[in-house]
């Protein structure tokens, strides 16, 4: 008779804990987008360097700037279009505007039980115009919700 | 030789231990059991959309020893505001229970311990439709049903008792750990059947049984006797005493 009762508050906290565990409340507190991230560096010292000053248009979405005339942008992040295969976007860094266009394939990922679906995208291949950008390198294809950067911009 | 022999004996004695003093046995009845779970029915009462029913038959090796084989299915529906999901299918989990009672205690009926299981699982998972939103608007998709098989390790602790003749109830708490639910790293099923959410790398159940006990075979328990050290020492040298005197 002297082992049960050492048992039973161990049994308990564990029938406490599991039933805390399965009863937790259902709120999504990860990031549910997935953007392109792409770090600005100076042509001339190769060295990270935020503009003094970016705005960034998705084209044929003139009303809705994802940046506007935003100071120390460092890394700007990208949203991708999913349900095509490739968007464009128009960049002006330090009052000069370029044009970016990446294509990509999508698919989906699940994020959590409470978050649901994101899209994840492997990039394939960008162009660019060179008004202010200089060249573009690409260091990962892999674009997700984690914080790895996939581009730098050399300007 | 007779001193040899003497000497012997009392050897034998010394590192025997407790074998020649008087010991308590114990008729335990070795059973087979069939159960099966009350709390999934209990649970789809409240919720319609979450059906589990699960069972289980074991054999006791011997009086600490369990050897368990559970099976069940699920019929399983998630909505909220951004996606559906459909999970349904069949999983059987095999394992052994430790009973930590001693046999004078559980005598057959009561157990308390903690079992260890591997589970399988083989179902079709479905995402009927799905949202995404960002800046270029909101997507709407879907994901096709497909079988899908799921692997995972349980830590189950729990009580048991006899309340009728050969009719046990109890609760078991499951730990899970998985290995795999079988939709790679980005089509991670959300709840597959005998583990839960696959979205999780462990997560925890509950199972209440009632159960049927079928006893097949009575084993005769040696019950050690707790004896302070000293005693037996003290025992062990009159022992040798005695029978060094014997001619």
């Amino acid at each position: 008779m002297k082992r049960f009762p050492s048992l039973l508050p161990l049994l308990l906290i564990t029938a406490f804990t599991a039933f805390a565990i399965s009863c937790s409340p259902e709120a999504c507190f990860e990031e549910t987008n997935s953007f392109l991230k792409a770090s600005f560096y100076s042509n001339s010292t190769k060295k990270q360097l935020a503009p003094d000053s970016i705005t960034l248009t998705g084209v044929n979405q003139p009303a809705k700037k994802i940046y506007d005339k935003a100071k120390g942008v460092q890394p700007a992040l990208f949203p991708l279009d999913a349900s095509a295969g490739s968007c464009t976007f128009e960049i002006r860094i330090n009052g000069m505007t370029d044009t970016i266009q990446f294509r990509y394939t999508s698919f989906p990922h699940l994020i959590s039980k409470e978050c649901g679906y994101t899209f994840y995208h492997s990039l394939d291949t960008f162009f660019y115009s060179m008004n202010a950008i200089d060249y573009i390198y690409k260091s990962s294809n892999s674009i997700t919700t984690a914080n790895e950067e996939n581009i730098r911009i050399f300007y | 030789m007779r001193r040899i022999f003497a000497y012997f004996i009392s050897l034998q004695l010394l590192f025997s231990g407790g074998s020649l003093i008087a010991q308590d046995t114990v008729m335990f009845p070795l059973k087979i059991r069939v159960g099966f779970d009350i709390a999934g029915p209990g649970i789809y009462m409240t919720d319609r959309n979450n059906l589990s029913l699960e069972g289980y038959i074991s054999y006791d090796g011997n009086e600490k020893r369990t050897y368990v084989i559970e099976a069940g299915y699920l019929n399983y529906k998630y909505s909220q505001y951004n996606y559906d999901y459909k999970s349904k299918g069949v999983f059987t989990r095999i394992g052994v229970d430790f009973n930590l009672l001693k046999p004078e205690m559980s005598l057959g009926k009561y157990w308390a311990g903690v079992g260890l299981r591997y589970g399988l699982s083989v179902f079709n998972s479905e995402t009927p439709l799905f949202k995404y939103e960002n800046y270029w608007g909101t997507v709407t998709s879907s994901i096709p049903s497909r079988t899908r098989t799921g692997h995972f390790l349980e830590i189950a602790p729990g009580v048991r008792t006899e309340l009728f003749r050969n009719f046990s109830m109890g609760w078991t708490i499951r730990l899970k750990l998985l290995i795999s639910g079988g939709g790679g790293k980005d089509l991670r099923p959300i709840y597959f059947p005998g583990y839960g959410n696959g979205g999780n790398r462990t997560t925890a159940g509950f199972s209440y049984f009632i159960t049927w006990n079928i006893p097949y075979k009575i084993k005769t328990v040696i019950t050690k006797p707790e004896v302070v050290e000293e005693e037996t020492e003290e025992e062990a040298g009159n022992a040798d005493t005695s029978l060094q005197l014997r001619p």
